[in-house]
């Protein structure tokens, strides 16, 4: 149980960091943000490429794929959420922009071979790779039964402190105040002199920049890099953390991926392992049947 | 005189057809094209085997018509992609048999799909040789449970039902192990029937089987299920699933310090997946249907073939498979004596025609067997730790 225990502190950090930009987008704009599991694998991918094509060392390669990830947050709101802001769209046309932005990203890197347009950014197609363990050590230590890899060991720091930076902002900076003010009602945050679409980037930029650290450390710690890592387990897992933790709260989403890392290990050894994700599901159910909010959703709707 | 000029034309096409028709009895398919189509995965979890496949095809295309197509016919090949789905999988065979009119298919890439669309060229009757696919119930029954041989569905690919026992045989001869855990992803038929062989082996070859990991094959994180077999310390971990997988587990076990041997099967069988594991996956054994050195009389003219199209990449199994295939359809359709004019007649000639196939590929000496499958020499090998294979044994 202890190996598994920190398996499923590891997956929960990741989930948790996923989570935390997929619901601060949710908490300012009312709106699901389905590009996020895109922007994940971007990170990775452009990290991967940075470090294995073009040379960089790791830890510039990470900053730049941040940085690559940030900026893909201003073209999702850019292109998938302003204009239809200016015509005054219905939430859910925004669902399908960035499922559409979504699946344009995801198919642009598949077609990343040798010699194509996206050379410089992939060439590995649909293939999964692994960071090489030249470029990016990853030291294991052996504590009794326990095996702790660097890779996934620092995840947790690394989560923890930046979920800490990010409430402090929120709650106690002028620009979280900004957030906060725009999450709660965008007209009168306008008449009260914000720019609005200011802070709506802003908000994007440190969601996919969250997004793209994700993708980097998931894709450092299980060995596995691919146009798909954002899809399937990782997607629905963290909608299923934001809706536990209370949808746009900050603090239920780390809350939440951590619990939902836990269920699906426990589950995994008390049950069988292909309960997983049946037991994780059936768990997210009744809670959500006793506590239809989440977690941390506030009754009065205090976001973010 | 203008009738005279006309006798003398009509003699002299005469002598033309005549000439054209004289070598060894082949009939002339001058001027007409030979439709193939094929169904790979060149995306999702099946794009790690499907590109590969494709560009062997690709070769064998091109070498045949630069050197006069098949008695002077051109071969144009469709490929698509299956998005390794198998619903899209069938729509895709449905769009090549009735829109684009192939006179045969190759594919699909994943045994997942052809329990889709083996059965669907079966109904249209159209031939389709499945290049990749080496789960149970492919050839002959493609319409399992039904057992009636289906007589368009060819493969010469080596099924999992040969190449997993004798991989595990060969291991056991060697190293004699005692016990061994099986992670196996349960919700796809490639891996799920590779189990279910594991399982029916290991007895016979003394192995204890401790425990059967079961997962799905989209769970990004594999650890938890890593966890339960190396906690059991075995001797052995099995591993039969596909994409990046095997690649997944081979790294996290050895991180969690695990030592033992990693056996699979076909999953294993190609540079992107030793790549990946890289130095973690050195020593995996598998069995696979080709080793890049074989002697085979036409390898080594494929492999250097192979590296001078494709800029120094060295093939893979699924590449030599891919350009055999396109080899055997060629034979086949040269001595089919096809009409061009009735394509549901040229189907049938032509599927009559693969069933008689003998000619050399780089899979070996190629010949069908009575249900369709392929005869051939086993290769055990093993991954190098630097994104190859070392040969292990050869199975003849």
């Amino acid at each position: 149980m202890d190996q598994q225990l920190l398996n499923a502190i590891f997956i929960g950090s990741i989930y948790a960091l996923f989570a935390v930009g997929y619901t601060l987008v949710f908490g300012v704009l009312d709106i699901l943000n389905l590009a996020h599991s895109a922007v994940f694998m971007f990170g990775a991918a452009i990290t991967y490429s940075l470090v294995v094509n073009h040379g960089l060392a790791f830890w510039v390669a990470c900053i730049l794929g941040i940085a690559a990830s940030a900026l893909m947050g201003l073209v999702i709101e850019h292109v998938c959420l302003r204009p239809l802001r200016r015509r005054r769209a219905p939430p859910i046309a925004a669902l399908i922009t960035t499922i559409g932005l979504a699946l344009i990203i995801v198919a642009a890197i598949e077609q990343g071979k040798p010699g194509s347009l996206f050379a410089w950014l992939w060439v590995d197609g649909a293939n999964s790779v692994a960071f090489p363990s030249t470029a990016v050590p990853n030291t294991t230590w052996h504590v009794g039964d326990l095996t702790l890899q660097a890779s996934k060991v620092v995840i947790i720091p690394i989560s923890i402190a930046l979920m800490l930076v990010l409430g402090y902002v929120i709650r106690y900076t002028q620009v979280g105040r900004g957030l906060r003010a725009v999450a709660e009602n965008p007209r009168a945050a306008r008449l009260m002199g914000l720019d609005v679409d200011r802070m709506i980037s802003l908000t994007l930029v440190i969601s996919s920049a969250l997004g793209g650290l994700a993708g980097i450390l998931f894709g450092a710690a299980l060995s596995d890099i691919s146009p798909y890592i954002g899809r399937d387990s990782v997607e629905v897992r963290g909608l299923a953390v934001i809706v536990l933790g209370g949808m746009g709260s900050v603090a239920g989403a780390v809350v939440g991926g951590y619990l939902l890392g836990l269920i699906e290990v426990l589950a995994i050894v008390a049950i069988g392992s292909n309960a997983r994700g049946g037991v994780a599901f059936a768990a997210l159910f009744l809670m959500l049947v006793l506590r239809p909010q989440g977690l941390f959703g506030a009754q009065l709707r205090e976001k973010i | 005189m203008k009738r005279l000029h006309l006798v003398g034309l009509l003699a002299v096409a005469a002598l033309v057809a005549a000439c054209g028709s004289s070598g060894g009895g082949a009939p002339s398919y001058s001027g007409k094209t030979i439709k193939l189509g094929a169904i790979l995965s060149l995306t999702q979890a099946g794009g790690v085997y499907g590109p590969q496949g494709r560009d062997g095809m690709n070769l064998a295309v091109k070498q045949i018509n630069a050197s006069g197509g098949v008695n002077g016919a051109q071969i144009s090949l469709t490929v698509r992609d299956d998005a390794s789905d198998k619903a899209q999988s069938a729509a895709v065979a449905q769009t090549l048999i009735q829109q684009d009119q192939v006179m045969a298919l190759l594919g699909p890439t994943l045994s997942n799909s052809a329990v889709a669309v083996h059965p669907l060229a079966e109904s249209l009757k159209t031939p389709i040789l499945a290049v990749s696919t080496t789960g149970i119930h492919i050839v002959p029954d493609c319409n399992f449970p039904t057992t009636t041989p289906c007589k368009f569905v060819f493969r010469d690919s080596l099924g999992e039902e040969t190449a997993i026992p004798a991989n595990i045989k060969s291991y056991v001869a060697d190293s004699h192990p005692k016990t061994g855990v099986l992670l196996v992803a349960q919700d796809d038929k490639f891996s799920s029937d590779g189990g279910q062989i594991v399982q029916n082996n290991v007895a016979a070859n003394g192995i204890d089987l401790l425990k059967t990991v079961k997962f799905n094959k989209g769970e990004a994180d594999l650890s938890p299920y890593v966890t339960q077999a190396v906690q059991l310390r075995p001797d052995v971990i099995f591993i039969t699933s596909l994409g990046a997988i095997p690649a997944k587990i081979m790294i996290e076990a050895r991180r969690q310090g695990w030592q033992g041997q990693f056996l699979g099967g076909n999953g294993f069988n190609t540079a992107t997946v030793s790549k990946q594991a890289a130095d973690k996956g050195k020593g995996a054994r598998s069995a696979s249907a080709w080793y890049i050195g074989n002697t085979f009389a036409s390898n080594a003219d494929f492999v250097s073939a192979y590296k001078a199209e494709y800029n120094g990449t060295d093939p893979d199994q699924f590449s030599a498979q891919g350009y055999a295939a396109i080899k055997i359809l060629a034979d086949s359709a040269k001595r089919a004596n096809l009409t061009f004019t009735d394509l549901a007649g040229d189907r049938e000639k032509l599927r009559a025609a693969m069933e008689k196939v003998n000619i050399q590929t780089p899979l070996g000496p190629f010949q069908f067997t009575a249900d369709h499958d392929v005869k051939q020499t086993v290769w055990v090998i093993a991954m190098d730790g630097v994104g190859g294979f070392t040969l292990v044994h050869e199975l003849k």
